[in-house]
Parts: structure tokens; C-alpha cells; sequence
């Protein structure tokens, strides 16, 4: 048929096997070039690595897989790793949700200054933040000091250390996953419960809260995921000790010292796959909460 | 330029946007795609245009098949109904864009350029608005710069989609009365979308009302008005009311014999009745047999709804006339109809 | 409508307001505030003459040669990988799109740790094809390559995440005023496309800048730590530090906190200045 050919030449990815995949022809050029420069991109960078990964931890076959991942000292850094972070989430999901408060409805002298400080963790290089923290934290620090003198805590070099380090970097995520969501909620909705005879208590947690609970669990769940494969931030404060302090990142760097990378891939491969899991159930629950409060 | 468009045919997935489509556009006319959403008119523009492919058919541009060349190539000029204006380039820019593009072998001197472009916005009466940027002016007056735009590239071919679709009322009577007056200018060959049948009868020299990919008519405004080739048409083209009739001996007979209107053509048995509210005379009559069941007065038109044997029907007519007749809501009155549009059910 | 300018009937009572601020603050001031003065405070314990000799010295000025270095490709690299993919995924649509955005985002679910393993059990000693390149002569683990490809792999989504929302929100209209006017695509793309994305490009660039200058944990795992020579910053931070050398290590944290706050004021003129113009969906 004449039209269909010679529209070809008029839509130059048209027939051509990369753009089978377009779901209708783009008068735009560039598509074949973009898509392939990106594939490739993400193929050597991305899929090749983490195909070795895969493949190595594979490799060990299943016994040899769980043989590596079932021990003590790997299953106490799981501990380590993953309690502290849900943790330290709970934490920011508390305090991190009044910076967001104040920040959205309250005014006072500096707020910009807070408001630009917040991203400190996102920008601070972790071992920078690592180094800091421990020296803030040890037993002649600037904190360590009074919590030993006054209460006998000691915070560097145990699992209140990691907590705290912890906490610093996930912090900014639940701030910056809610305030938008706060800021963008109509008044109207909480005039509408006082002028029907709410308290402001009432009015929060009936109106308010459930409208910002899905973005509170969105910003727990990101401060977790990041607390559970955080390393620079914490390596300096905890301590280190297996079974005690030791979290998982460290585990893998030290089973590739000793070049077991099988070991390491198979410790690796387990970090991820329980992460997986934990983020798919809290992204159902979001969903579902999204769902029964939609607006 | 004369544009002739045959048996194009446009799939998106499993909806036909376009089934086999015949239409020829003259030269210099100025012609109306008209039709609701999802009848074909704005696919069928883009495929003119070529941002979009047709899945069959054929599309000639001044004789020359057109469908294997890219947007560019084609010589039209587009404008769409947000505008698209390159919203960090100043209004000059923004119109001298098309010229500046030019491979250097046909581009024209700065000078020219600029000549050109100035020339140009005194025509769309923008002249003092040169350095301004698209989001410092009206809806109206990007409009123009997009109409700037499109003619600075002295395209064979005018495009326009939905033209005045975002714009209030008042400006948009305005923009068409302007660019009626601008097509009596120049004479280029333009074809506009719209929905609004209004808009296309008071602009177009030809419409082509469009329905669900087909077209249902092609005619001079007077003429789809007048008489309508399809019930589809003459519903979409002004008020109308609807009734269910049996057709005999040349008289449509609606409701249970509440009313018998004349009719003409050789439709015969069911049928679907026409009329105009405008074709309805409605005087008062004590003793019926109909009954005001609504008055709406809107500005200078006086719309009367009225209930007859179980019947509703709806008459408009000057506000003047109304007020003299003296009928008030719930008043016994007689409805008139000289003649019906009736179609075949 | 901000409900910060909620009428007095939702206004919270003045003690209560003073309580949440003193709160808020007191929580940042502990768990930012601190540290971030900490660093300065340890770098400067023995006076500026010490300051200066730790940042001076050899093996440092190497390393932030080396961090010069890396970013240098790494961030460009970025920036190409960024604007090619936000151009496909944002101006057409095709099977397999959700997959792909999800591909780009993945860097920031793993561990920077993983991010170093991967690249260890690809080109390592006793990787899939390290042998392989070692025969070559080609040395990626303990090397400067290696260090580029785990700092492109930890920041490559910065620019692309930034583009990606902001160019489907433009849409494609102009792209085709342009094309219909004449403009070829390198055309269309450098006169219309690219105004459009600058501040959001810059915006990423900078993300992405501050990232690659700062990554520990995935360059710590293939570095090596060889001192002069696959030593970035951050690196050269932990050896000092673990040496008992306090000084000179927040000295060189010093550097990078300073890049930090640089950063951090640099993003939030954007913010202010074009926040219309960078992706409303920023903040994931």
C-alpha cells in the first residue's frame, strides 16, 4: 500500500525493530538513538554487574547459598542492620513529621535556614558525617561526655550509636515526604470539622493525620531502606563488634578481604532479596491505605 | 493550495479514529472540520499536518502525494489549541523561529527576517509586543502570536486546531470575527477544528460535520443547517426537538395523535421527527390543548417550554414577541409547526 | 492554598506552637547542627597552622586531585545518560517504560556497599571477567576505572529522576510547533528542549556533583586504599581518622562539609528562584 510506505520516510523510526515497541509512531525523532544509547548505559553499568552478582551467589548452589547466609554472625548483623534501622525510622517518622509541622504551618525567624539545613544528610558526604558523629559521641566527645558523667550511657561503639547515625541519615525523608503533602491540604476540610464541633485534637487525628499517614509510611519506609545499606555514617560510631555492632554492609566488605566473594555475593544477594520483601509489603500497604482514603 | 484526502483510515489500538475518509479541501476556501470529541477532526488534521500517520489511504498535497513527507517538507502551517508557544523565547522569536530554522541556503538575510516578523505582528496587531515573553500576554494574544508564527514560514496551508478552544467567550467572538477578516485578506487555503457548531457555521465557507470517524456531511453552512442529510447533523447543528412519529399520508403523526406535523421526503412509517424551536409558534388558546410548563428568559430570547398531550416541547423566540403574547406559567396555549424534519428510525 | 495561611479558627494555641518548634529544633540542632560544627571544631582543636598543613600535605592533595578527577567524568557522563533517557521516556511512550524507570531508580534501594561489590565480582581478581582484563593489562579494581564506574553507578539516576518528571510534564507540543516550522531534530532539541530543562539540568548536575565528590562506601569497596593513588577524599578522611590523626581528618572532612554547604545553598537558590520549573514531583 503506497501511504504505508512512503510514511516511512515521514516517521523515521517507523518499521524499524526498536520502535516495534512504541505504542504508536512518534513524529519526534531520536527514539532509537536514545533508547539504545540508555540501554546500553544501564546494560554495562547496572545488568552486567549485578548479573555477576547473581551469578555468583548462584553459584555456591542452594545449600552452599543458605550455608553462607545461616550463620550466627551473618544473622546477628541482620539484627544489627535491620532492627536499628526500623528503629531509627520510627524515630524520623516521630520527630521528622513535627519538623514538617512546624515548617508548613508555623512561622518563626530563620525558617528558610531550617528549611535548607533539613537536606544536610542527603549532601554531607557519609564518611564526613561518620567521623563526626563518633567524635561527638565517644566518651570524651561533646555529647559522650555529659551522657557518661551524668548517666553512665555510653552511645559510641554501641548499638545507641548505630541508632543514632542511623537516624541522621534518614532523616530528611520523611520531612520532605510530607511536607509537601501537608502543605498542599486544603483548609477547608479541618474548617469544615471545627465549624461541626471538633476539638483541634479531634480535628488532627480524624481529618489531619490519616490524609498524611500514606506519605508518614512512605518516608519510614524510604529512612529504613536507606538505614539498612548505610555504611559510611555508621562504620566509625559502632563499634564493629560481630554479633554486637557489626552491621551487614561491613560483613560483606570484610568477607571480600578475605576473598571470600562468594560469601560476600551470598551475604549481598540475602541483603537485597529481605529488602525487597520488607518495601513490596510496605508499598501494598500504602496502596491499600491509599485506596480507603482516596480523595 | 487544494488538499485531497482519500480513503484514510487511522487505528489507535482497537478505537478507529478515522474510517476511510474522503474529503478535497479547495483552494484559498477556508473550511470547518466540525464534530463532538472522538469524531476524527483533530486526527484527521494531524495527519494532514503529518504529525500523525494514517494506517491507509492517501493524502495529496496540490496534486503531489504527501504522506512519505516529514512536517517540514509539507509547507503547512499548524496551530494548536494551547498554542505551543517556545516559552523562553521572546514573541519576536517566537515568530521568527520558522525563518531562523532554515538551512542556510534558503535562509533569508537578519534583515529580511527581521522585516518580515515585524511585518507580521503588525498584522496580528501585536506590533508593541516584540520583547515580550508568551507568559506575559493574554490568551488571546498568544493565540495571535501562534497564528504569527505559523504564517511567518509562508506555508501553502493553514492548520488550526480547536484555535479559539481556550479562550472566554467574548474573546473568542472577537478572535473569529478577526480571523475571518484576515483569511478575506490573504485567501490561504485553511482548515480549522472546532466543536462548537456555532463557530463553524459563522466562519467557514464549507463544514464537514464529522461523526465517530465518518463524515456525515460536507456542504456550505446554509446548506447542513438547512437540510441536514443525517439525524446525526441536524442534532448537532442547533437546538432541536425530538419526537418519535409514525409517518402517513404525509403527516407525521407524534405522541397519540397530540400532534400531526407535514412533512416532505419519502420516509413512510417509524421515524424520528425534527423541529427547530425557532419553527415553533406558540400563541395562547383558552381551553388548549397545550400548557406553558417553563419560561427562561436569556438576554434578548425568550425560551418557552410547553407540555402538550404528554409531550414536552421547547419554542424560542424574541423576547419582544414573547412579552406582547402575555402568557404567563400554567396558561392554556396552541402550538403551531409548519413543517418537520423527519428521518428514518 | 497553604495551610500556612489558615484563618485563627485552625490556628494551634501559642504554648503549643512554642513546645513543637523548641522541639524541632532541638532535634535538629542535635542531629545536624552538632556534627556539621563538630567537623569544623576537630579540624581547627590545634590552630589554623595545623589546619593548613594537614590540607597541603602529599597524599591529600592527591586525593582531592583524584576526586576532581573522578567527578569530573563521572558527572558528565551522568549528564549524557540523563538527557538521553529522559528524552525517550519522557516524549514517547513504549512497552517496557515502568520497567525502565524502575531500572533508573535502583541505584538508590542498594546498599553503596553492593553498589562496590557488584563491580568487585565483575572485574575483581576473582571475578566473571577481571582474569580476563588482567591478561590484558587492563586493571579495573584497585584502579582509577574502578572507582569512575562505582561512582557513575551510585549517581548516574540524579540527573535522569530530575528531567524525567519536568519533561513530561512539558510535554511534546512544542517539539512539534518546531518540527512543523522547519526545525530538524538536533534543531528542535538544542533551540526548544534544552531552554525548557536548564534549571532542572542544573539542578541534577549539582545533586549529582555533590554525590560523586562524597561516595564512601561503594569506592571504599574497590579502591584498594592505596594511598596516592586510589585514594578519593573520603577515603583519605578514613585513614587519617583511623590512624588517630583527628586533625588532619577533619581537616579534610572540613573541605568536603564546606562542598556540602556550597551544595546545600546552591539548591536552595534553585529551588527558590525556579521552583516552578523543576519537577513538581521532587521530593519521592
Amino acid at each position: 500500500m503506497v501511504a504505508t510506505s512512503s510514511a516511512d520516510v515521514a516517521f523515521p523510526e517507523k518499521g524499524s525493530a526498536v520502535t516495534s515497541i512504541l505504542k504508536k509512531p512518534s513524529v519526534l525523532p531520536g527514539f532509537g538513538l536514545t533508547l539504545g544509547f540508555t540501554l546500553s548505559y544501564l546494560g554495562v553499568i547496572v545488568l552486567l554487574p549485578l548479573g555477576a552478582l547473581i551469578a555468583k551467589a548462584s553459584g555456591l548452589g542452594w545449600y552452599g547459598f543458605w550455608g553462607a547466609v545461616l550463620t550466627p554472625r551473618v544473622f546477628a548483623a541482620f539484627e544489627v542492620s535491620f532492627g536499628l534501622s526500623l528503629a531509627a525510622a520510627a524515630v524520623n517518622a516521630v520527630f521528622g513529621f513535627i519538623v514538617a509541622w512546624v515548617l508548613v504551618r508555623y512561622e518563626f525567624p530563620g525558617k528558610r535556614l531550617v528549611d535548607a539545613l533539613v537536606d544536610l544528610p542527603f549532601a554531607l558526604p557519609t564518611a564526613v558525617a561518620g567521623i563526626a558523629l563518633s567524635a561527638l559521641y565517644a566518651p570524651n566527645g561533646w555529647v559522650g561526655k555529659p551522657l557518661n558523667e551524668l548517666f553512665g550511657l555510653k552511645v559510641a561503639f554501641t548499638p545507641i550509636g548505630i541508632a543514632i547515625a542511623l537516624t541522621f541519615v534518614g532523616l530528611p525523608f520523611v520531612v520532605r515526604t510530607v511536607q509537601p503533602i501537608l502543605q498542599e491540604l486544603p483548609p477547608e476540610e479541618e474548617e469544615a470539622a471545627v465549624s461541626l464541633g471538633a476539638t483541634r485534637g479531634q480535628t488532627f487525628w480524624q481529618v489531619v493525620f490519616p490524609a498524611i499517614l500514606p506519605a508518614l509510611v512512605t518516608g519510614f519506609a524510604l529512612s529504613f531502606a536507606r538505614g539498612v545499606g548505610e555504611y559510611g555514617s555508621v562504620i566509625f560510631i559502632a563499634g564493629n563488634m560481630p554479633g554486637l555492632t557489626e552491621i551487614l554492609p561491613l560483613l560483606i566488605v570484610i568477607k571480600l578481604e578475605q576473598y571470600d566473594y562468594a560469601g560476600a555475593a551470598a551475604v549481598g544477594a540475602s541483603m537485597l532479596l529481605v529488602s525487597f520483601v520488607m518495601l513490596l509489603i510496605l508499598n501494598i500497604l500504602q496502596h491499600w491505605m491509599r485506596s480507603r482514603h482516596a480523595r | 493550495m487544494a488538499i485531497q484526502v482519500s480513503g484514510i483510515t487511522k487505528q489507535f489500538g482497537s478505537y478507529r479514529a478515522l474510517d476511510s475518509v474522503d474529503l478535497e479541501v479547495r483552494s484559498g476556501e477556508l473550511l470547518a472540520l466540525l464534530g463532538p470529541s472522538g469524531s476524527g477532526k483533530t486526527t484527521l488534521l494531524r495527519i494532514m499536518a503529518g504529525l500523525e500517520s494514517p494506517d491507509a489511504g492517501s493524502l495529496q498535497l496540490n496534486g503531489e502525494e504527501a504522506l512519505g513527507l516529514k512536517p517540514r517538507d509539507r509547507q503547512v502551517g499548524f496551530v494548536f489549541q494551547h498554542y505551543a508557544l517556545f516559552r523562553h523565547m521572546t514573541v519576536f522569536d517566537n515568530v521568527a523561529f520558522g525563518l531562523k530554522v532554515r538551512p542556510r541556503a534558503q535562509r533569508l538575510p537578519n534583515a529580511e527576517i527581521k522585516r518580515r516578523v515585524s511585518e507580521l505582528l503588525e498584522l496580528v496587531q501585536l506590533g508593541h509586543f516584540a520583547d515580550r515573553y508568551p507568559a506575559q500576554l493574554s490568551g488571546g494574544q498568544r493565540q495571535r502570536v501562534a497564528l504569527a508564527r505559523a504564517l511567518a514560514i509562508e506555508p501553502k496551508v493553514l492548520l488550526l486546531d480547536e484555535p479559539f478552544g481556550a479562550l472566554d467567550a467574548k474573546v473568542r467572538k472577537e478572535l473569529r470575527r478577526w480571523l475571518r477578516k484576515l483569511h478575506d485578506e490573504i485567501h490561504i487555503t485553511s482548515v480549522f477544528v472546532t466543536h462548537d457548531q456555532e463557530e463553524a457555521l459563522e466562519l467557514a465557507d464549507r463544514v464537514v460535520v464529522m461523526s465517530q470517524g465518518r463524515i456525515e456531511q460536507i456542504g456550505s453552512p446554509a446548506d447542513v443547517y438547512d437540510n441536514p442529510a443525517s439525524a446525526f447533523v441536524y442534532e448537532f447543528l442547533g437546538q432541536v426537538n425530538r419526537f418519535d412519529c409514525m409517518v402517513d399520508g404525509g403527516l407525521a403523526h407524534i405522541g397519540n395523535g397530540a400532534l400531526a406535523i407535514p412533512t416532505d421526503g419519502d420516509v413512510r412509517g417509524a421515524a424520528i421527527a425534527y423541529v427547530r424551536p425557532h419553527d415553533l409558534a406558540v400563541t395562547p388558546a383558552v381551553g388548549g390543548p397545550g400548557r406553558v410548563s417553563g419560561i427562561h428568559v436569556v438576554g434578548p430570547d425568550a425560551r418557552v417550554e410547553i407540555e402538550l398531550g404528554g409531550l414536552f416541547l421547547e419554542a424560542e423566540m424574541d423576547r419582544e414577541r414573547f412579552t406582547s403574547l402575555g402568557m404567563a406559567l400554567g396558561d392554556p396555549c396552541s402550538v403551531h409547526i409548519d413543517r418537520a424534519r423527519v428521518f428514518a428510525r | 492554598m497553604p495551610a500556612s495561611s489558615s484563618a485563627s479558627a485552625l490556628s494551634d494555641p501559642a504554648w503549643m506552637r512554642r513546645l513543637l518548634i523548641a522541639t524541632a529544633l532541638a532535634f535538629l540542632a542535635l542531629f545536624l547542627l552538632l556534627p556539621l560544627v563538630a567537623v569544623f571544631a576537630e579540624a581547627l582543636r590545634r590552630g589554623v597552622g595545623a589546619y593548613w598543613t594537614a590540607l597541603v600535605d602529599e597524599d591529600a592533595l592527591e586525593a582531592i586531585k583524584l576526586t576532581l578527577i573522578v567527578a569530573a567524568i563521572a558527572v558528565p557522563a551522568n549528564l549524557l545518560f540523563g538527557v538521553a533517557a529522559s528524552w525517550c521516556v519522557a516524549k514517547f511512550d513504549f512497552y517496557g517504560k515502568n520497567l525502565l524507570i524502575t531500572l533508573i531508580d535502583l541505584p538508590f534501594s542498594v546498599s553503596p556497599v553492593i553498589s562496590g561489590l557488584i563491580y568487585v565480582l565483575l572485574f575483581g581478581l576473582n571475578g566473571a571477567i577481571g582474569p580476563f582484563l588482567k591478561a590484558q593489562g587492563i586493571q579495573i579494581i584497585f584502579a582509577v576505572p574502578g572507582l569512575v564506574l562505582a561512582t557513575i553507578f551510585v549517581t548516574f539516576p540524579f540527573v535522569a529522576r530530575e528531567l524525567i518528571p519536568l519533561m513530561q510534564e512539558q510535554g511534546t507540543e512544542e517539539e512539534e510547533a518546531a518540527l512543523v516550522l522547519g526545525a530538524g531534530g538536533w534543531q528542535t532539541f538544542w533551540r526548544v528542549t534544552l531552554p525548557n530543562i536548564k534549571w532542572g539540568l542544573l539542578y541534577g548536575v549539582l545533586l549529582c556533583n555533590a554525590r560523586a565528590m562524597g561516595e564512601f562506601g561503594a569506592v571504599s569497596v574497590v579502591s584498594g586504599h592505596i594511598r596516592g593513588y586510589t585514594n578519593t577524599m573520603p577515603l583519605h578522611v578514613e585513614i587519617l581518622y583511623n590512624e588517630y590523626n583527628f586533625v588532619a581528618a577533619f581537616a579534610v572532612a572540613s573541605v568536603l562539609a564546606m562542598l556540602a554547604l556550597v551544595t546545600l545553598v546552591a539548591k536552595s537558590t534553585l529551588e527558590w528562584r525556579f521552583g516552578a520549573e523543576l519537577a513538581a514531583t521532587r521530593h519521592k
